[in-house]
């Protein structure tokens, strides 16, 4: 019997998931690893530690869920999260940690880069937007600020990259993971002069963008031993974590939009056409040649709902938060549609799509003497969905949307995913206890192997079981408070600049905590 | 409480507890110059506010004290008033003598009844410990007490009693400090916090015991918690950190295999080699081949 191997290299963790050739999970382990915060902006991982815990990790996965049972591995496909940039000397040892995603210490260079023509045009070639998340700022923040790192650097790798160099000795990086990266032109998908130029690097220092069913190499003679594989397995590069999280839950083509919420969130559509947004607001993708996938992140989800229940909820045993976020979401329930009133801006962390401003803060808005803490909880919840509401509101402008689908440990909480097809009136379907973006990383290894003809047979395939509908009366209700919500989210624009520039200067606390986003 | 002072040199109450160096309660009703000036002692010593405000640099930072608060002086650090003043207030202490065992661990000692992994385990936490102010701690005022009583009592079975309360003392303080930094209510710090101490002591030989008190929780639970937020026992994942420490060692060429080895924590090369290649399939010498310029 034939096994696929699929390996994501998420943000806080690795899984690794065992499929047979008809999708279904032999077995999964994850392994996590830190992030360490040295500076209020700084966020980087150890590439040695990522490259330990995936190995560890999937060693363990093999002895203990494949070997035995006489599988045979007929591939390893790999996903990973966007926008990281490890530095790496000419004899491919790296310069320090990998920067990951979510830091912002190219802020300064990001507000440059934006306020001028050049910054357009390089959005319009390459769909990432301007901001530190891009590779293209980090590496021209290191040109910057870090100078003898940059000028000892042979290449800037993204951490798949490296991860994959260690197993194959190969220097490559998939499409998607090179359109994140703010240099590659998706229209003709060749590294962007003007990017290139802006960072001050040379295309000889990324690694070489190849289709995401490229072959990666093959196993070193070590890992063939320590992990018992044959020399002949595949290794495929694979895509990005949130390219195959829409690819996981079946969204392809016109009608459909795909809501991830994990600790962050993002709404994506998935198609044949970039998505050319006038303000800058959307990321676009490539997953192969004319096939994008296009949205807008938000970096409050999730996490903002366990900040909470941290605060405010009740605690039975040490740690215990899952019963206490159990207990907030049942509270929840309790009250009526709209919270009474009472409306939540979730800007914890500053914000992403569709405002994209880094200063805008959280706020309840609206509160009165009948308010009570459940009340708190509920506004709490909806104010996150709202984001997501407003995001999906932007990217409708742009396609039509007819039907949703919804993954991620958040949004699937069924309170949830009621509200989220409630907001936008629409059709929401999910499958609980999924992981979409191993699914969709296991749909790209089997369109490789020839199971399926091409992304969109595979797509096709899915199904979706769980079906949510929108409660027609409770539409209305979400949207007349969404137009407040809507308006405060830019209105305090002003005021979100002068309350981040106090909590900069008294506020010690916020400083370390808030910015980290 | 009553006011006296109970020392190793002079007083008969402690000729059967040479461990306690003195042992102490004072009112003090007018400001005292020059009584209280800043040093260090070998002693362990712990201090117990129960009326006043006090105002100590403990191992060069300033910490302010209230009633109900515990200050926790390790061994060798500078301890007392900046202005060697002696504020108004009351105050309960006791300087505890500390053992150091063969490799180096400082220990209670033998009077304690604490099993050596135990011992072990306290003491690293305390000198692992940033933050030597207790907050609203008054069960340490309770025990001194009764450790006054019973040292001045002598009841039947003091000589136990006595014993058993300075290891509950121990135990007390040691929960405290975890408690302090640990609310409880978030895994991902606590875990990160926890990481740190792991990384910043990785050639100590750390047991499961040591990491779950660090983060103030019973070994069941820890091991739950690490596994189902990590992917892996306490243990793997420590080896997890020990490789990838070891991998970056290994890839500069001014550190020998050895020293390596005991740096990350290994109990010797041998042992470093077969974990090294068991993961990745290369000896820690033909990895370090592999990754060094020029080959």
């Amino acid at each position: 019997m034939k096994s696929i191997i699929t390996i994501e290299l998420g943000t806080n963790a690795v899984r690794v998931f065992a499929f047979d050739l008809s999708g279904n999970v032999i077995g999964s382990m994850k392994g996590y690893y830190p992030t360490f915060h040295t500076e209020p902006d700084y966020s980087e991982q150890d590439p040695e530690q990522i490259f330990i815990t995936m190995l560890f990790v999937l060693k363990n996965l093999l002895n203990e869920m494949i070997h035995p049972k006489k599988y045979k591995v007929a591939c390893i496909c790999f996903s990973a999260s966007m926008h990281s940039v490890l530095a790496v000397d000419k004899n491919s040892n790296p310069i320090g940690n990998a920067i990951t995603w979510s830091d912002t210490r190219a802020r300064k260079e990001s507000q440059e880069l934006k306020s001028g023509e050049a910054g357009r045009k390089i959005y319009t070639a390459t769909g990432t937007p301007i901001h530190p998340m891009s590779p293209l700022l980090k590496i021209t923040w290191l040109r910057n600020n870090d100078r003898e790192r940059f000028d000892q650097t042979s290449k800037f790798l993204s951490i798949k990259s490296y991860i994959i160099h260690q197993l194959t000795g190969e220097y490559m990086t998939d499409y998607s993971i090179a359109s994140a990266t703010g240099m590659l032109n998706i229209h003709t998908v060749k590294w962007e002069d003007d990017a290139l130029r802006y960072a001050g690097i040379t295309a000889d220092m990324l690694a070489q963008p190849v289709p995401v069913f490229a072959s990666a190499g093959t196993l070193k003679k070590a890992y063939q031993n320590s992990l018992g594989l044959p020399a002949g397995t595949k290794i495929i590069i694979g895509s990005s974590d949130g390219c195959m999280a829409i690819l996981g839950d079946g969204v392809r083509g016109e009608g459909k939009a795909n809501i991830t919420i994990e600790d962050s969130g993002a709404v994506r559509v998935m198609g044949d056409k970039v998505l050319q947004d006038e303000k800058g607001r959307f990321f676009n993708y490539l997953i192969t040649e004319n096939c994008y996938v296009s949205g807008g992140p938000t970096n409050n989800g999730g996490n903002i709902f366990e900040w909470f229940a941290r605060q405010f909820g009740d605690f039975k045993g040490p740690f215990d938060i899952e019963n206490s976020m159990q207990d907030l979401i049942t509270d929840a329930a309790k009250v009526a549609v709209g919270s009474d009133g009472l409306l939540f801006l979730p800007y914890l962390l500053g914000e992403r799509a569709p405002i994209w401003n880094a200063n805008a803060r959280g706020m309840y808005f609206g509160l009165n003497i009948k308010h009570e803490k459940i009340h708190l909880v509920r506004a709490t919840i909806e104010g996150i969905l709202y984001e997501i509401y407003s995001i999906g509101k932007t990217l409708e402008e742009h396609r039509n949307i007819t039907s949703l689908s919804v993954n991620g440990s958040f949004g699937t909480i069924p309170l949830c995913t009621q509200m989220i097809a409630d907001m936008f009136n629409k059709p929401v379907q999910l499958r609980r206890n999924f992981h979409s973006v191993s699914y969709g990383t296991f749909l790209l290894s089997a369109t490789e192997m020839g199971i399926y003809k091409s992304l969109d047979e595979a797509a096709q395939t899915v199904v979706l079981p769980d079906e949510y509908l929108p409660q027609q009366q409770n539409h209305p209700v979400y949207t007349a408070y969404f137009e407040i919500f809507e308006k405060l989210s830019t209105k305090l624009f002003e005021e979100f600049e002068a309350i981040v520039q106090l909590q900069q200067r008294y506020g010690v606390a916020a400083k370390t905590e808030i910015e980290k986003i | 409480m009553n006011q006296f002072v109970l020392q190793q040199q002079g007083s008969d109450e402690l000729r059967l507890f040479p461990h306690i160096h003195e042992l102490g309660s004072r009112k003090n009703v007018s400001i005292h110059l020059n009584t209280f000036c800043i040093s260090a002692t070998e002693t362990l010593r712990i201090y117990y506010v129960i009326e006043g405000k006090f105002d100590w640099h403990i191992h060069g930072q300033q910490h302010i004290f209230f009633p109900g608060d515990v200050a926790l002086i390790l061994p060798g650090q500078p301890f007392g008033n900046e202005q060697g003043v002696l504020e108004i207030g009351s105050l309960a202490w006791i300087h505890l003598s500390m053992h150091k065992s063969e490799n180096g661990n400082i220990v209670p000692g033998p009077w304690s009844g604490l099993s050596e992994n135990e011992s072990i385990a306290i003491c690293k936490i305390l000198s692992l410990n940033n933050s030597p102010a207790l907050l609203k701690f008054t069960e340490a005022g309770k025990i001194l007490k009764c450790i006054q009583d019973e040292l001045l009592g002598k009841e039947i079975g003091y000589h136990a009693r006595v014993n058993h309360l300075l290891d509950e003392l121990l135990i007390k303080v040691t929960r405290q400090l975890s408690r302090q930094v640990n609310t409880g209510r978030d895994f991902p710090k606590s875990f990160m916090q926890l990481e740190q101490v792991l990384r910043q002591n990785l050639s100590h030989q750390w047991t499961v015991e040591e990491m779950a008190a660090l983060v103030s929780l019973g070994t069941t639970l820890f091991t739950e918690r690490v596994k189902s937020y990590s992917g892996f026992s306490p243990i793997n994942y420590l080896i997890n950190i020990r490789i990838s420490e070891a991998i970056k060692l290994l890839k500069r060429p001014d550190i020998n295999i050895t020293d390596i080895a005991l740096d990350t924590g290994f109990y010797s090369s041998q042992h470093f080699s077969t974990t090294f290649k068991k993961l990745t399939g290369y000896s820690p010498s033909e990895f370090r081949k592999n990754h060094l310029p020029n080959k």
